[in-house]
């Protein structure tokens, strides 16, 4: 009987025992957790930022040559289904799922810190720096973020909907291992999505937690001690478990349309009250150096002068966008059942991608105004915490107060949604994929992204959270590799047209 | 199955070497060789005394074979692969046996060149069968056959010459990818088990014993490997073209043909004409 219970909840038991494990060694010994995490972390960096760069620009022209190919018109499942959810609700959710707070934390700061930190061959705050600094703003959340999703989504969309298999990672597989994901090699696979999905997951709500905490600061003076950080974790995981755990998912749907709709009012007002012209400006320009410039963007690591920059910026985000990708791959796999590949890549890629290229130029490029037309001192307030450039941002506008409340409203929203999501997601995993999980499951998975947290911030903060989410991407990053050979496989088999 | 057979030869070929192939060949059906050498345009040897084959013929004729000795010129494999066609040959007998081992296992350019052109079925004879020293015939059956297939049309084709070969064993290996979900691969693995059946069924009469075996993997890793499980003498399969990614890596049969130790019997796709 025990047995037979610890062969089916194998990859639960090994994953919550390792995570718990960690927790507890975080808790225990912070001072020994940091200089181990960096070790590990250095380790990757050092030799494997390269491996990070190719692949992930591997996964785009997969991406693509797969939807372009006479495997486009292939569904993502049986041929006569239909879409599941209607075209506006799919984009929402699948954005809301796929970037949500990053966008809030890092739309005002990341280009105010890449003008005031860029590569050593580029002058600091220069209009080079600014031209610099909305390319590689565009670039870490443009398309490429999407092509990791699309892998993961894609693979698991097609061997769950179109073959009949589980929705689990390992499920991909079963070309490669055939009955052996029923084993210890399959249970791997998801022990590591799983991994994967905390550490990432962990990472943003960390992010999310310090902005929160950040702009209840700037707006009412409360503490800006951690403890209240630790609260902040601790009353969003009430509210987003007992989301996870009553089952609202019509509920998670409406707060992701709802989401999106206030952070377009919120994109809309930033741009009418500030100078539209301007950003406009900012946005043809950088797309058309984005465009222009993409192939060497994917692939630079700038070897000769600026490799930690490379490594700070771009290998972080790729790591990142690959630990949420068992998260959010499988999220998007569920919502897209009934679309053909070519439709699924094509707007996966593109959709969200501009939203976000509007987003940046709106935000950031406001930022960059303010900065350098009108001596704000916005850069030296992202540079010294980057959680409070946003609500620094926002106040040299009408209505700051109202503005910071929204922006802080999406915070917790999009923060509810990610956690909720994740729990679900989570709980799934390890419960060979099913969607009825039990709520025990849900709420040690839920404690535990919350606790991992908190453990990252207590033991680092910000670049703890950093750290981890690289370290915990690159096993998945192989995973992912693979994925791309399985997916070619069970295509091949297909019967299309040419 | 090799009434008439194209021998590529070169300089310096032992006699007593070829009278045992000679002796082989006559136990697989042979009555007729053609003994083939190519000049190498700007060869040194190019013209020179041609009395050699005349040596090589006797050795031939002395294991009971009608032989005519023909010289060409030009690329070597591509004119091996087109005097097959034009003297009507029904096969190529290429010797890949050395005296050192390793001479054997390496496969030269020619041979590689000429395993891709060839229109006709061509046996590569590598370490097994071992050809008797002491002037009898080799027992064809005592011969082993591993019959590596797909199923598909390429490696049907083989089949009537698998049945020529007779003797002791005719192990069928069919080799394929995986499926990408369990059901399609057990409704494949059916399938597979019902074709491999049949075509047991066809061979039964040729053979002492009929065995088929279905693996999952790379083809010419699996063949290699049952090849030297069962101490195939010879193997016999289809020759397809190499699809566009493997085709850096070589043709499947090409690497079938380097790594194995059992010789190798190697017919051409139908309808593809590759020496004209």
């Amino acid at each position: 009987m025990l047995r037979e219970y610890i062969r089916r909840e194998a990859v639960f038991l090994l994953s919550a025992g390792l995570i718990l494990f960690f927790i507890g060694f975080g808790a225990a010994r912070p001072d020994l957790l940091g200089p181990a995490s960096s070790a590990a972390h250095a380790a990757i960096l050092d030799h494997f930022s390269w491996l990070y760069l190719i692949s992930v620009f591997f996964f785009l022209v997969f991406a693509l040559a797969i939807a372009l190919s006479r495997y486009g018109t292939i569904k993502l499942g049986y041929d006569a289904e239909r879409p599941q959810y209607g075209f506006f609700g799919w984009v929402a959710m699948l954005f809301a799922a796929g970037m949500g707070i990053g966008l809030l934390f890092w739309g005002v700061s990341e280009p105010l810190v890449h003008l005031l930190q860029p590569p050593p061959f580029i002058d600091a705050a220069s209009p080079d720096a600014a031209a610099f600094a909305m390319r590689y703003a565009f670039f870490h959340w443009g398309i490429h973020p999407w092509a990791i999703y699309t892998i993961v989504s894609l693979s698991i969309a097609y061997f769950s909907f179109r073959r009949g298999m589980p929705a689990l990672i390992s499920s991909c597989f079963y070309p490669i291992l055939g009955e052996r994901i029923y084993g210890a090699a399959g249970k791997m696979v998801d022990v590591l999505a799983v991994f994967a999905t905390v550490f990432g997951t962990a990472t943003s709500l960390g992010f999310g937690a310090l902005q929160i905490h950040s702009g209840l600061t700037h707006l009412y003076g409360i503490s800006s001690a951690i403890p209240v950080t630790i609260g902040i974790i601790l009353i969003a995981t009430a509210l987003f478990m007992a989301s996870a755990i009553l089952g609202v998912e019509k509920g998670v749907q409406v707060l992701s349309k709802l989401n999106i709709v206030l952070a377009a009012v919120l994109l809309l007002l930033i741009l009418g009250l500030g100078s539209a012209p301007y950003v406009l400006n900012v946005f043809v320009s950088t797309l058309g150096g984005y465009i222009n410039n993409i192939i060497d963007l994917s692939l630079q690591s700038y070897p000769f002068a600026g490799f930690e920059w490379s490594r700070d910026w771009t290998v972080f985000y790729w790591a990142w966008w690959i630990s949420w990708s068992p998260f959010v791959g499988l999220f998007i796999a569920r919502i897209s059942r009934g679309r053909t590949i070519r439709e699924f890549v094509l707007t996966v890629l593109t959709v969200p991608t501009l939203f976000t290229f509007v987003w940046f130029a709106v935000f950031g490029g406001s930022a960059l105004h303010l900065e350098l037309e009108e001596g704000a001192n916005l850069a030296a307030v992202a540079g010294e915490d980057v959680s409070l450039a946003l609500f620094a941002f926002l106040e040299h506008y009408p209505l700051a107060g109202l503005l910071s409340l929204v922006a802080i409203v999406l915070l917790i929203v999009f923060f509810i949604t990610s956690a909720d999501s994740a729990t679900v997601v989570l709980s799934s995993l390890t419960s060979g994929g099913g969607l009825v999980v039990p709520n025990y499951k849900k709420i040690i998975w839920g404690f535990s992204i919350s606790a991992v947290a908190i453990v990252l911030l207590v033991t680092g903060g910000l670049s703890s959270l950093q750290v981890m989410a690289i370290t915990a991407a690159f096993p998945f990053m192989l995973v992912m590799i693979a994925l791309c050979c399985t997916l070619a496989i069970g295509l091949s088999q297909e019967k299309v047209q040419e | 199955m090799l009434e008439k057979t194209l021998i590529p030869v070169a300089y310096k070929e032992r006699p007593e070497e070829l009278r045992k192939v000679g002796r082989m060949l006559k136990t697989l059906g042979a009555n007729s060789v053609c003994l083939y050498h190519v000049n190498e345009p700007g060869s040194f040897f190019r013209g020179a005394d041609l009395s050699w084959l005349t040596l090589l013929s006797e050795a031939l004729e002395e294991a009971g074979l009608i032989v005519e000795v023909k010289t060409g010129e030009g690329h070597i494999a591509s004119a091996i692969a087109e005097a097959a066609l034009l003297e009507g040959a029904d096969g190529i007998y290429m010797k890949a046996k050395r005296r050192w081992h390793i001479e054997t296992m390496l496969l030269g350019s020619v041979s590689r060149d000429l395993l891709r052109l060839a229109d006709v079925p061509v046996l590569v004879h590598k370490v097994r069968p071992r050809l008797p020293d002491d002037g009898t015939e080799p027992d064809q059956s005592d011969l082993n056959i591993l019959y590596a297939t797909d199923l598909d049309e390429a490696s049907a084709r083989p089949l009537p010459y698998v049945m020529e070969f007779a003797g002791a064993w005719c192990h069928v290996l069919h080799v394929r990818g995986r499926m990408a979900d369990p059901l399609a691969e057990r409704t494949r693995r059916e399938a597979v088990e019902r074709e491999l059946h049949t075509v047991a069924e066809e061979l039964r009469p040729y053979f002492g014993r009929v065995t088929v075996e279905e693996r999952i993997g790379d083809p010419a890793a699996q063949v290699l490997h049952v090849s030297d499980r069962i101490e195939a003498d010879v193997v016999v399969l289809g020759r397809k073209s190499p699809a566009f990614l493997s085709a850096p890596m070589g043709e499947t049969a090409e690497r079938i043909v380097t790594g194995s130790s059992a010789s190798i019997f190697l017919v051409p796709q139908p309808g593809r004409r590759n020496a004209s």
